[in-house]
């Protein structure tokens, strides 16, 4: 009966191909990557010109972009280690979607990094010139980091499951993947030596990855807040940044969930418990960054200084206020209103929720990086009047659009070869559950 | 017919009226004036000033070709050429070669010229001056005197009732030495002041430049002449260039910094290069 039961579970969690909606979604993602290659080829034929940067906005919607793949890389660190070490073992079927949409996630941003630059052959110059004093080095030293610790953190717990499906070459049916996976983890023998290095590799990997994924975050709100301007000259920053990722992850792996749940029938595996429990995560998460952003905007509305003011009505009844009370609405008051409800947390009104949280929170990081530029503490003389207003060309959406669409390839290319949730902890939790209802 | 062919050609001459009067309307009045200075007695040099009325407003007029000329406008005197920067200055020393013409009398003039551009005609802007010099001095009880002398013939005479600045030379501008900013000058041609600036930051040995001046006198010019005297305080410049600073160059980071970065560099990094020395022991378990 157990093993009948462990068959099932490795026949349900093994990889599978993809059907017709997954090579249409592949399609899809294919064309937007495409489209923003092509858009990033003319970039460098004709250099950053063909954006609508200028002398003003000098960080328009790709540095958005790098902000929302910081925040949203950190929810491998929230469901990985936090909830692992507090000993919450539901969230056992969510660590390698949350590890996979970390890995992704900072990949990218570290690829449209480059993209702002205008001349990328001189990257090699951050390492040679690079001053250890400068908030863009430290940058570039944690998401080096984080990218190390977030792969090994999907490798190590991938070790077991690898062992499991190259006892199933069959199923797998391509031999590149068995070769993948021999070469991966051929090693891999299950011994009681190699779990416990395992085992203990996996606590190592959870307790570094925390100040290692704060700092990330940190380091980025410092490239702001280290900067004198209005909007980003504040000492909330680094805590603002960490709440509003926590938000985002959690938000993108209740959304990850929905889709994988529905694609890959796990209606056994992600039940409807773990969106009401991931549901509670995000209210707790919305409501500590609707915390920071009052502190963020509504103490400096109170003072209402001389040099603020623009920025900040530009954000409550000007230019920006549209984006503006669409993000805050989206990112939080509306998924605190679906979620703090017991039928709001059921699967499909939590995924809308966690939608909502993934869209409102990149308006926001557009709203944190470009209306600060358009209103420096010392205007420009002399300027072009197109300098003072920013809306990005469609070079600059095809390249952004692009890079979304390639962190979803990503994470959908890493589904159909591994599994999306971990077979052998799964299997594992499922015997001990079991001991200890034959003991009581 | 006829009728309609007068109202015609009125219609065409009326036209072509208005484009002339348009044309010439077009080209604003340039204004040019210029400021002599004589400095320390042995430095002299003009400053041309080009400015026009645009919109009803005085602006400064850069990119002006201007020749400079003593006495009167022929090529044998011309002293120089120089173009107005932003802010509508031109500037020239003068040289040598107009010695001759500068000792034919004890009053000079000088002319400048502006060349004929798309925007302006050619302006015309002069200067009459009287040859002049001024000499600092300083008596005991930190007294500063200044005498204004000027060039009658060949003798140099007492100039009185003329207003004198006495100032320190500080980085941007000049410090009053008391609180009266000017004195006139008595029929001696001399004009005192007090200096009433105590503990002022000097050189590192304490001296301060004082400065007395005459300024945009319509007989003499701008005139000045300086002196160092060690009336200031001390002070030791510490410079923090190329020391280890937050804003110094690469490899020049404060030490504090250096050792909090590398260490949590090398923890961190440690720990991941032992954890993929643990991978190499789990496939050596693996594969024995």
């Amino acid at each position: 009966m157990e093993s009948l039961a462990k068959e099932q579970i490795i026949k349900d969690l093994l990889p599978q191909k993809f059907g017709k909606a997954g090579k249409i979604w592949v399609g899809i993602l294919l064309a937007f990557c495409t489209l923003g290659v092509i858009a990033y080829i003319l970039q460098l034929k004709n250099g950053l010109v063909v954006t609508a940067m200028r002398d003003y906005v000098s960080w328009g919607i790709y540095i958005s972009n790098f902000v929302f793949f910081v925040a949203i890389s950190l929810v491998g660190s929230l469901i990985t280690a936090v909830l692992r070490l507090t000993q919450a073992k539901w969230s056992t079927p969510l660590t390698r979607i949350a590890e996979i949409i970390a890995v992704s996630a900072i990949t990218f941003a570290s690829i449209i990094i480059v993209v702002d630059m205008g001349r990328p052959d001189r990257f090699y110059n951050l390492f040679i010139h690079g001053r250890l004093q400068s908030p863009i080095v430290w940058d570039v030293i944690v998401i080096t980091t984080y990218f190390f610790v977030s792969i090994l953190l999907l490798y190590f717990p991938l070790l077991p499951d690898m062992a499991i499906m190259m006892q199933r070459k069959d199923q797998t049916g391509m031999l590149w993947l068995n070769k993948l996976y021999a070469y991966l983890g051929k090693f891999w023998k299950n011994t009681a030596a190699q779990i416990h290095i395992s085992e203990k590799a996996i606590n190592i990997l959870s307790i570094t990855i925390i100040p290692v994924a704060f700092a990330i975050h940190t380091v980025t709100s410092w490239l702001f807040a280290t900067t004198y301007r209005p909007g980003w000259d504040s000492t909330n920053f680094g805590a603002y940044f960490i709440s509003g990722a926590f938000l985002v992850g959690a938000g993108a792996v209740v959304v990850a969930m929905f889709v994988f749940r529905k694609a890959y029938h796990l209606e056994n595996y992600i039940k409807d418990d773990h969106f009401d429990k991931m549901g509670k995560v995000l209210v707790l998460l919305a409501l500590l960054y609707l915390y920071f952003n009052v502190n963020e905007f509504l103490v400096p509305a109170f003072k209402m200084k001389k040099s603020e003011e623009e920025h900040l009505m530009g954000l409550f009844t000007g230019e920006f206020a549209y984006v503006f009370w669409f993000a805050i609405s989206t990112a939080m008051l509306i998924p605190i209103f679906i979620l703090i409800q017991k039928k709001g947390r059921k699967p499909l009104p939590a995924f809308i929720a966690g939608l909502l949280v993934v869209i409102g929170s990149w308006f926001k990081r557009y709203l944190i990086v470009t209306p600060t530029l358009l209103h420096p503490f010392l205007p420009m003389h002399d300027v072009p009047e197109s300098y003072k207003h920013y809306f990005p060309t469609w070079q600059e959406w095809a390249i952004a659009m692009g890079s979304l669409a390639g962190a979803l390839l990503v994470v959908t290319f890493f589904a159909r070869i591994f599994p999306i949730i971990p077979i052998q902890e799964t299997i594992t939790e499922m015997e001990g559950h079991e001991m200890s209802h034959k003991n009581v | 017919m006829k009728k309609h062919s007068k109202i015609f050609f009125t219609a065409i001459l009326l036209q072509l009226l208005a484009i002339t009067a348009f044309s010439q309307a077009e080209k604003n009045n340039l204004s040019l004036s210029i400021s002599y200075f004589n400095s320390n007695n042995h430095i002299q040099y003009l400053v041309a000033h080009a400015k026009s009325k645009i919109d009803g407003k005085f602006k400064m007029i850069p990119n002006i070709n201007l020749s400079f000329y003593i006495g009167t406008e022929d090529a044998a005197n011309l002293l120089g050429k120089a173009v107005t920067n932003d802010k509508g200055d031109a500037l020239i020393f003068i040289p040598p070669n107009a010695k001759e013409e500068w000792k034919k009398s004890s009053k000079v003039s000088f002319v400048i010229v502006s060349q004929k551009t798309k925007e302006f005609d050619e302006a015309k802007g002069n200067v009459d001056i009287t040859k002049a010099k001024i000499q600092i001095d300083t008596l005991a009880d930190k007294k500063i005197t200044a005498t204004l002398l000027e060039l009658k013939d060949t003798v140099w005479t007492p100039v009185k009732a003329v207003d004198v600045k006495f100032a320190i030379k500080r980085l941007d501008a000049d410090l009053n030495v008391a609180e009266t900013p000017t004195y006139a000058t008595d029929s001696l041609g001399v004009a005192s002041a007090d200096f009433k600036r105590d503990s002022l930051p000097g050189d590192s040995k304490g001296n301060l430049t004082l400065i007395a001046k005459v300024e945009d006198n319509d007989s003499y010019g701008n005139l000045s002449s300086e002196k160092i005297v060690p009336w200031g305080k001390s002070i030791k410049y510490y410079t923090e260039f190329d020391k280890r600073t937050l804003f110094a160059k690469r490899g020049k980071s404060p030490i504090w910094l250096e050792l909090l970065a590398y260490s949590i560099v090398i923890a961190v990094w440690g720990v991941l290069i032992y954890l993929i020395g643990q991978i190499k022991k789990m496939k050596k378990l693996g594969l024995n």
